[in-house]
């Protein structure tokens, strides 16, 4: 347990050394909101739109978007952060060091996963603070615990698809492309965006993107448009079920492989 | 141009953190001149300031204060011109592109310092030949053993021809096989046939003493000695050494009561620990250092013999070339 | 030395010069194809990157075709004005990553001390990745384009092709400026993926990529003037789709250059000044 705590700590104290970065992904996310809302202005002319609201259940594409923004980047940040901690370390020359120490290198990438989340969880909090203030979102009470439910049921399917990203960082030496590629695959396939149900491949695809249940249920939740709660949990539940032992499966293999083939420090 | 020495180092000096708690004074007001077709060692521990000074010379730093010319080149007014004039070697096989091959990668420098296309072609031929890597030619660097990268990084600093190199421990981590390789392509085909000035630095006591005409001893940003290597030896001031190799524990101050026996240079290698006395007469403190070796450890020889480079630092500097 | 041996030298060292940016131009291509997935995948990413942009617009509009944005640029069609704009900023790749990124990847192969003892000034290697970035950026676009082009059926105005290439080039001329400055400060900054990232993001804010100047508040605009991408794009786009100008074509043209100027001078005293720091702090062997 004390791995785990130890790598939150050792990952808070390198991040604080670069402050920048943390205003960066704060921020980030508001930012690529904006051209969005200025495509929109320019082809509707004004910042609701009726057949957006026929697939979205809501005409406001800005507050849609902009929840969109703030989730879609609380995942990718896990991804990239357990995906990358094990590239990092390569570059800081511990990697090896790391991966010979007696602690199990899942403990040490759930460390890295904690970390994130907590990290995360606090810039998303201060994310829909500036949306409360400035774009007017309408948080009640009764919300922030059904909020934090599905928020958690996301975190904790992510943990299996950051294991999987960071054993695919072991395997592939050029990870970094395909963790983009695969950011831009979630981009077009799940409804960041838009409305998914847009297009019948989207709509199809985005079925096995756990992300587009934790959106509509948050989106839901946020913007007051109707969802199945019951429905949009269990499924989450039951990815998560899924996701987590492939996850650790999946880095174990990959881990013993990598080991076996000595391709650790060949970068 | 300053002085005839084909490299002028007057007076140099680099600090790194100028004025903070953690200041460096990796060079520390250095001045020499190694004349044209010399073989100049630099010897000194891990951390005396010989990579910043070759860094210096090489045009990658700007010192703070001093002079330095290379073939008449002053490296502040004509840093391109001292470029033209180097080869360096630095950074062992991670200074090629590990997935490019030897003819990519010769290629490659070759169009950066300007060599003709022709020339390009039969230097690399040439240059190939020279380090038995004709049969390694187009396959990738990366699947190349550490003792033929280095050769291949040999062959990338002569690809333009340079008069002058400086070569920053060319020998650190090859087995002994290429290491032998490195040191006598660097007397014999270097400097003595193709005439080459040569500025290397080193750890390795041997190599410095085996290859080069003059060295200086370079601890803490300073030049505490420089001379050939037998006249440094020479000027020790006792001319004999007395040598133990033992296992056990041996420590320091144990000498300290007797008379003559205080300045002891203890090493470790080989599983053995090796006690190290200059001295005038070794007969004369001998029968008693036994004793209290015997005390503590296993002695497996005892040797008298002349004083080594390594000697001559411990002497001059109190530390060891190994202590880093 | 007489004039004519000085001109001779000159010379001689100016295509010393070229050829070391071409031949750091092909090493980027070797050693790039050596990574087959991600050559590939370099290729695909496009695709996947500009298709979210066009479903937003048929969410938004429940189809293809935009009265409002004809009433502001004259063009109805929503994905051929969007395809545009996102197609030629891809040059931004090239100034914000590949040219700042280029001695930062030398320090992680190694080799950037070893380049550095060669007698080339340093800019030769950002020049060199500018050229190699440009190649590479072109060669995805021009797949990009007719594939997107012939996909949705978007008809260009091919007469217009000599001008809106003349007005990519000057836009890439200014955004080399920006790589210089970029790739100076990587030099002193130890997280300069950060400053990429924002000016980056700025950029692609600020310039009328997806919508017409005219939706941008007043700051905004103004800032934009000060971009050789928003005349870029805005020149193409009316060279290529007939766009209606809200800027004169000369006056497009006269600050292109200005900028074009201004960037790439400023752009080299930067690179200058940090280089200079670095080789006296000696803060690029330190990582």
């Amino acid at each position: 347990m004390w791995v785990i705590v130890e790598e939150v700590r050792k990952s808070i104290r390198i991040l604080l050394a670069y402050p920048a970065e943390v205003v960066f992904w704060i921020f980030s996310p508001l930012l690529w909101v904006i051209p969005l809302v200025f495509q929109g202005k320019a082809l509707v002319g004004a910042f609701s739109s009726t057949p957006f609201g026929s697939l979205a259940g809501t005409d406001e594409f800005i507050p849609y978007v902009l929840i969109g923004a703030i989730i879609s980047t609380y995942m990718f940040s896990a991804v990239w952060s357990m995906g990358n901690s094990f590239r990092d370390e390569t570059y800081y020359g511990t990697l090896e060091h790391i991966l010979s120490s007696p602690a199990r290198p899942a403990y040490i990438l759930i460390g890295k996963g904690l970390y994130n989340s907590i990290l995360s969880t606090s810039f998303v909090i201060v994310q829909l603070l500036i949306c409360v203030f400035i774009f007017g979102l309408d948080i009640t009470l009764v919300k922030i615990l059904p909020i934090f439910m599905f928020l958690l049921l996301l975190i904790v399917g992510l943990y299996g698809i950051g294991f999987m990203a960071a054993a695919l960082t072991l395997l592939v030496k050029e990870a970094h492309g395909l963790l983009h590629m695969f950011e831009y695959v979630l981009f077009l396939f799940s409804p960041i965006r838009y409305p998914v149900e847009v297009n019948p491949i989207t709509k199809a695809i985005s079925v096995f993107i756990p992300l587009t249940y934790a959106l509509n249920a948050l989106r839901g939740l946020l913007l007051n448009i109707e969802f199945n709660f019951l429905k949009n949990s269990m499924i989450l539940l039951g990815i998560d079920c899924v996701l987590i032992p492939l996850g650790l499966v999946v880095f174990h293999y990959v881990e013993k492989r990598t080991k076996t083939r000595g391709t650790l420090s060949d970068y | 141009m300053v002085g005839s020495g084909e490299i002028i180092v007057n007076d140099i000096r680099k600090i790194f953190k100028k004025g903070k708690p953690d200041e460096v004074r990796a060079v520390d007001g250095i001045g020499f001149t190694i004349n044209k077709g010399e073989l100049f060692g630099l010897l000194g521990p891990n951390g005396a300031g010989k990579t910043t000074l070759i860094k210096c010379i090489s045009t990658l730093l700007i010192p703070d204060s001093g002079s330095v010319t290379v073939g008449g080149y002053d490296i502040y007014r004509e840093p391109l011109e001292v470029r033209r004039h180097i080869g360096v070697l630095t950074g062992g096989e991670r200074s090629l592109y590990w997935k490019l091959t030897p003819v990519e990668n010769l290629r490659y420098f070759a169009a950066l310092y300007g060599v003709s296309r022709k020339v390009t072609k039969e230097r690399i031929t040439y240059l190939l030949e020279l380090m038995g890597l004709v049969d390694k030619s187009n396959v990738r660097v990366e699947k190349l053993s550490s003792g033929m990268k280095q050769k291949l990084s040999l062959a990338r600093v002569l690809i333009h021809d340079p008069p002058v190199l400086l070569v920053d421990e060319p020998t650190l981590g090859l087995d002994p096989y290429f290491a032998r390789f490195i040191r006598d392509f660097v007397k014999n085909e270097l400097n003595k046939k193709l005439k080459k000035t040569i500025l290397l630095t080193t750890h390795y006591m041997d190599e410095a003493d085996e290859l080069c005409e003059r060295i200086a001893f370079m601890n803490r940003g300073k030049i505490e000695a420089l001379d050939t290597p037998d006249r440094l030896k020479q000027s020790m001031p006792q001319k004999q050494v007395l040598e133990i190799k033992c296992q056990g524990t041996i420590e320091k101050d144990m000498f300290e009561t007797i008379d003559g026996a205080a300045g002891i240079n203890i090493s470790h290698g080989e599983g053995f620990v090796f006690l190290r006395w200059n001295t005038d007469n070794p007969e004369l403190i001998l029968g008693n250092i036994i004793e209290l070796v015997r005390e503590k450890a296993k002695i497996y020889s005892v040797r008298v013999t002349t004083p080594t480079l390594e000697d001559v630092f411990v002497h001059l500097t109190g530390a060891s070339l190994k202590d880093a | 030395m007489s004039l004519r041996d000085n001109r001779k030298r000159m010379l001689k060292t100016f295509f010393h010069y070229l050829r070391a940016v071409n031949a750091e131009n092909i090493k980027e291509w070797k050693i790039e194809l050596t990574y087959k997935p991600d050559f590939i995948r370099q290729f695909i990413e496009p695709f996947v990157y500009l298709f979210p942009y066009f479903l937003y617009g048929f969410a938004l509009l429940g189809g293809r075709y935009s009265e409002h944005l004809r009433s502001i640029t004259g063009i109805s069609d929503m994905v051929a004005y969007t395809f545009i704009g996102y197609l030629f900023i891809g040059f931004l790749n090239t100034a914000c990553w590949a040219m700042g990124f280029s001695l930062r990847k030398e320090q992680w192969f190694g080799t950037l001390e070893t380049i550095f003892v060669a007698p080339v000034p340093r800019w030769v290697y950002v020049a060199g990745m500018a050229l190699h970035s440009t190649c590479h950026q072109g060669l995805i676009m021009l797949i990009q384009a007719v594939v997107i082009a012939t996909f949705f059926a978007i008809v260009l105005q091919m007469s217009g092709i000599f001008m809106a290439l003349s007005i990519v080039l000057l836009m890439l001329l200014g955004l080399y400026g920006l790589g210089i400055i970029v790739a100076g400060l990587t030099i002193a900054l130890k997280q300069w993926w950060v400053v990429s990232e924002a000016l980056s993001t700025l950029i692609v804010v600020v310039t009328p990529i997806a919508y017409p100047l005219a939706v941008l508040p007043l700051v905004l605009r103004k800032m934009s003037m000060f971009l050789p991408t928003t005349y870029g794009i805005i020149g193409v786009r009316h060279f290529l789709l007939g766009e209606e100008l809200v800027i004169g074509l000369p006056t497009i043209i006269l600050r292109l250059f200005l900028i074009l100027i201004v960037w790439l001078t400023f752009g080299m005293i930067v690179f200058l000044v940090m280089d200079r720091y670095g080789r006296k702090k000696g803060s690029l062997s330190i990582y």
